[in-house]
């Protein structure tokens, strides 16, 4: 039956006018992925009006357009400029921008494209795959499990920071303190809001990203002066040509065991509601580093650390529709408005959604595998243009960026105070840049900290008071535990076999 | 001096010329009607509120905008209405009781609800009780029965669900343990069917649809009639007072609003609810509409203000 639907779905994009919204949708996406504080979430949000006048599964190859092309947008910006598109792509810029700089662009461009697309297709084969079980997926993950997700989340930080553990660690501690900020989940007590009603719902992520992300880049930028191309001292001249791209394709099926992981890890992440695109990517990343065989050539553009993060934010979109098909609820941000648009057509979503509007959820899932390949094919044929980003003179990239993320965080909620903290978390994040603190690992903290402390306050009063026993009695749980714990000790357990190794 | 002497002018000119551009067109014409969503694109306010402007559109014959401001869990969107010109060009939503009972404890909301000028109820809903579709729990009998406090799932412990869940079972006079921090009601009643809350305590559109999938099934329904087929009512259970509980989504406007901008904003919500493109969306997604005067909308705030300030002290804890 699924099969039948997700032909009949296939056979209309191509046949109708579905391809133009599709393709709208898809330079849309695209559009709004490359420019640095304007993702996704801002252009569905701005769409939804627009889909007031459209058919339901008209409006769905848009929003699908939009949903499967935004994170290889992002990814361009964040190796070209060292400034992530969208947050899901700030993994990327950790090996994307060294390679870029080593005039290695080109390769890198082309393992994110193929990374995308493929980790796309893979995020939603697993997603066909899991339908009929789809509801028994969600019910094996509760309050213990978004819990101990969120400890390894957060073990992966402090594995995550070679080098700069002390630094990684304190930034986590900020976010987390950050994440304290608004009324307790549990409780509704105000917490640190310093009598700013603004602060009730606690500190918004869109702002805090924008500003971590783009406009500390842009201060980094500004008083810097010359262009990207031209701070990049060495082999400045060779970053202009993106050759290689071929190569680039190549390399993610020549580490096809890179793909695969953050594939999986980003269905998982994009699964569980709250998560979202930048802790799976992140999740991928850190996972891929730590465990290779080379650890330290990581960051300093090994290309394996631009396919594990882009195939996990193509990922998680397959991931975050799982809850969707399964209860009609949504697995992200993204999904959220997509059910929106839903409801706006009149379409209450449900657990029945699979059996009452089977040809908007299959005009979904193939609208995205369509956006994921297709924005990587303009993307790719674009590259050559887009790369001279690069070269344009800080004097008109930054007022033009600044100008443009500032203005997609007003637009979101309507809010002046969105804005104004977006300035401060730009502030914040160039400190950052300057004295060496990683600012991703700020973010994750964030992310996670509101989710780690409302399930584990629920596990308590959910298990009266015997947390620990809940979570043994439970197998996603018990697993959960024992990767926290593996990651803890990795870095221990290396050593000790680099030190035997030496003896020998 | 001469600066003040224009500005007398300029104040004279306007009281002339005032009227007499109002006379022009008259409300509504003049200007767009801003309705304002205290909560983001595609949430639930905002969803009867985008389906409803049309036909308000219709029966205004004026253009309806609708205005999201989210925050400060439904406040900001109000404070922008109280803070309004009473001239009939902004409206809003409001989340009653959310309100009520954060004004009944003594928050600070930023506004008086009793001075907002009432224009309509346009739809309501009720609560039911639901558990998990295998569960051996048959009634409301059995539930109480537990020998334990009972476990019920909720979003915030300042949903309005989870303050009817404190003082329903209250007056019921069974101890139960709220669990909250559900992201949404959905996962409220996902909670249910992972077996981790005995309970839950939802409007009955919400829970139905889980109810029909076969994951759920109604124990109760917090009304004093019979809203589905084989489910008693808390009134027939003996628990008559337990009835007043629900969901009003309600439309006010700024204070001090002159009365025949009332009336026509209020006739426009009565038209706007008999159009077949409403009552056809209320079908398929089982709202319940209902329109209720101005009058009317005002005594009811009055009632349920004083209602839940009667349980102030139960409420604080």
């Amino acid at each position: 039956m699924g099969f039948d639907a997700l032909l009949d779905a296939l056979l209309q994009v191509l046949g109708s006018a579905g391809s133009l919204y599709l393709l709208g949708g898809v330079v849309l996406g695209l559009l709004f992925g490359v420019i640095p504080g304007l993702g996704g979430t801002t252009a569905l949000a701005l769409l939804i009006p627009v889909t007031y006048s459209l058919e339901p599964i008209e409006a769905m190859y848009l929003a699908g357009g939009v949903m499967g092309a935004t994170s290889f947008g992002g990814s361009i910006t964040a190796i070209l400029l060292n400034t992530p598109g969208t947050a899901p792509n700030a993994a990327t810029t950790f090996d994307g921008y060294p390679l870029a700089r080593q005039g290695r662009a080109g390769l890198a461009i082309g393992a994110a494209a193929a990374a995308s697309s493929l980790g796309g297709l893979i995020g939603l084969i697993t997603l066909i795959l899991f339908i009929p079980i789809a509801k028994q997926i969600v019910l094996s993950f509760g309050p213990a499990e978004f819990f101990l997700l969120t400890i390894l989340g957060l073990t992966a930080i402090a594995v995550s920071v070679r080098g700069k553990l002390l630094r990684g660690l304190i930034a986590g501690c900020v976010g987390l303190l950050f994440a304290f900020v608004g009324s307790d989940a549990i409780s509704g007590d105000l917490r640190f809001t310093g009598g700013i009603d603004y602060l009730w719902d606690g500190i918004p992520l869109v702002p805090t990203l924008t500003g971590m992300f783009a406009i500390s880049q842009m201060i980094e930028l500004a008083l810097k002066g010359g262009s990207v191309a031209g701070a990049a001292t060495q082999a400045s001249k060779k970053q202009m040509q993106i050759s290689g791209v071929g190569e680039g394709v190549l390399s993610v099926f020549r580490h096809w065991d890179v793909l695969l992981r953050g594939s999986i890890i980003g269905t998982i992440i994009g699964a569980i509601p709250g998560l979202g695109g930048t802790v799976a990517s992140f999740l991928a990343y850190s996972s891929t580093a730590q465990t290779d065989r080379d650890p330290e050539s990581f960051g300093k553009g090994n290309i394996r650390g631009v396919i594990a993060p882009e195939s996990a934010n193509n990922a998680k979109d397959g991931g975050s529709l799982i809850p969707t098909v399964a209860f009609g609820i949504p697995g992200s941000a993204e999904t959220a408005l997509f059910l929106g648009i839903l409801v706006l057509h009149g379409i209450d979503p449900g657990p029945a959604i699979l059996l009452y509007n089977e040809r908007e959820i299959y005009g979904l899932i193939v609208a995205l595998t369509a956006a994921a390949i297709g924005a990587s094919l303009i993307g790719l044929a674009l590259s050559r243009w887009l790369v001279l980003i690069t070269r344009i003179d800080a004097g008109i990239v930054v007022p033009v960026v600044i100008a443009l993320s500032l203005t997609g965080v007003y637009v979101l909620d309507g809010r002046m105070a969105d804005v104004l903290l977006t300035i401060i978390m730009g502030v914040l994040g160039y400190l950052m840049i300057r004295f060496d603190y990683p600012r991703l690992t700020l973010v994750i903290a964030l992310v996670l900290g509101d989710t780690a402390e409302r399930s584990f306050h629920q596990v308590q009063l959910i298990s009266d008071g015997h947390a620990l026993d809940f979570m043994m009695g439970r197998p996603v749980a018990v697993v959960l535990l024992g990767a926290t714990v593996f990651t803890f000790f990795l870095p221990i357990m290396r050593k000790l076999r680099l030190r035997r190794g030496s003896r020998a | 001096m001469k600066t003040k002497y224009l500005g007398g002018v300029l104040a004279a000119a306007t009281l002339l010329c005032g009227p007499a551009i109002a006379a022009d067109k008259g409300y509504p014409l003049d200007d767009d009607i801003t309705f304002i969503v205290p909560y983001s694109a595609g949430g639930g306010f905002d969803t009867i509120v985008r389906t409803l402007s049309p036909a308000l559109e219709e029966a205004m014959g004026a253009t309806v905008v609708p205005e999201n401001l989210p925050g400060a869990s439904g406040t900001r969107g109000g404070q922008a209405v109280y803070r309004a010109d009473p001239d009939g060009y902004t409206i809003g939503i409001f989340n009653i009781p959310g309100l009520t009972v954060s004004e009944a404890l003594g928050r600070d909301i930023g506004f008086n609800l009793g001075e907002i000028t009432w224009i309509a109820n346009i739809a309501e809903e009720k609560y039911a009780i639901a558990v998990k579709a295998d569960s051996p729990i048959q009634s409301l009998k059995d539930l109480c029965d537990l020998g334990r406090p009972i476990k019920l799932s909720d979003t915030g412990k300042d949903s309005t669900s989870s303050i009817t869940s404190v003082l329903a079972f209250d007056m019921i006079g069974c101890p139960i343990s709220n669990i909250t921090g559900y992201g949404g009601s959905n996962d409220t009643m996902i909670a249910v069917m992972r077996g981790e809350v005995d309970a839950t305590l939802k409007p009955v559109s919400s829970l139905s649809k889980y109810t029909k999938s076969g994951d759920l099934r109604f124990i109760v329904t917090i009304s004093d009639v019979t809203l589905v087929e084989g489910v008693p009512t808390t009134t027939e259970l003996g628990y008559p007072e337990l009835a007043k509980f629900g969901i009003s989504r309600v439309v006010g406007a700024p204070p001090n609003m002159p009365a025949e901008i009332v009336e026509k904003l209020a006739a426009g919500f009565e038209a706007t609810l008999k159009a077949d493109s409403v009552r056809e969306w209320a079908a398929g997604t089982s709202t319940t509409l209902r329109y209720m005067s101005p009058a009317e909308t005002t005594a009811m705030m009055d009632e349920l203000s004083q209602f839940y300030t009667g349980y102030k002290d139960l409420l604080a804890q």
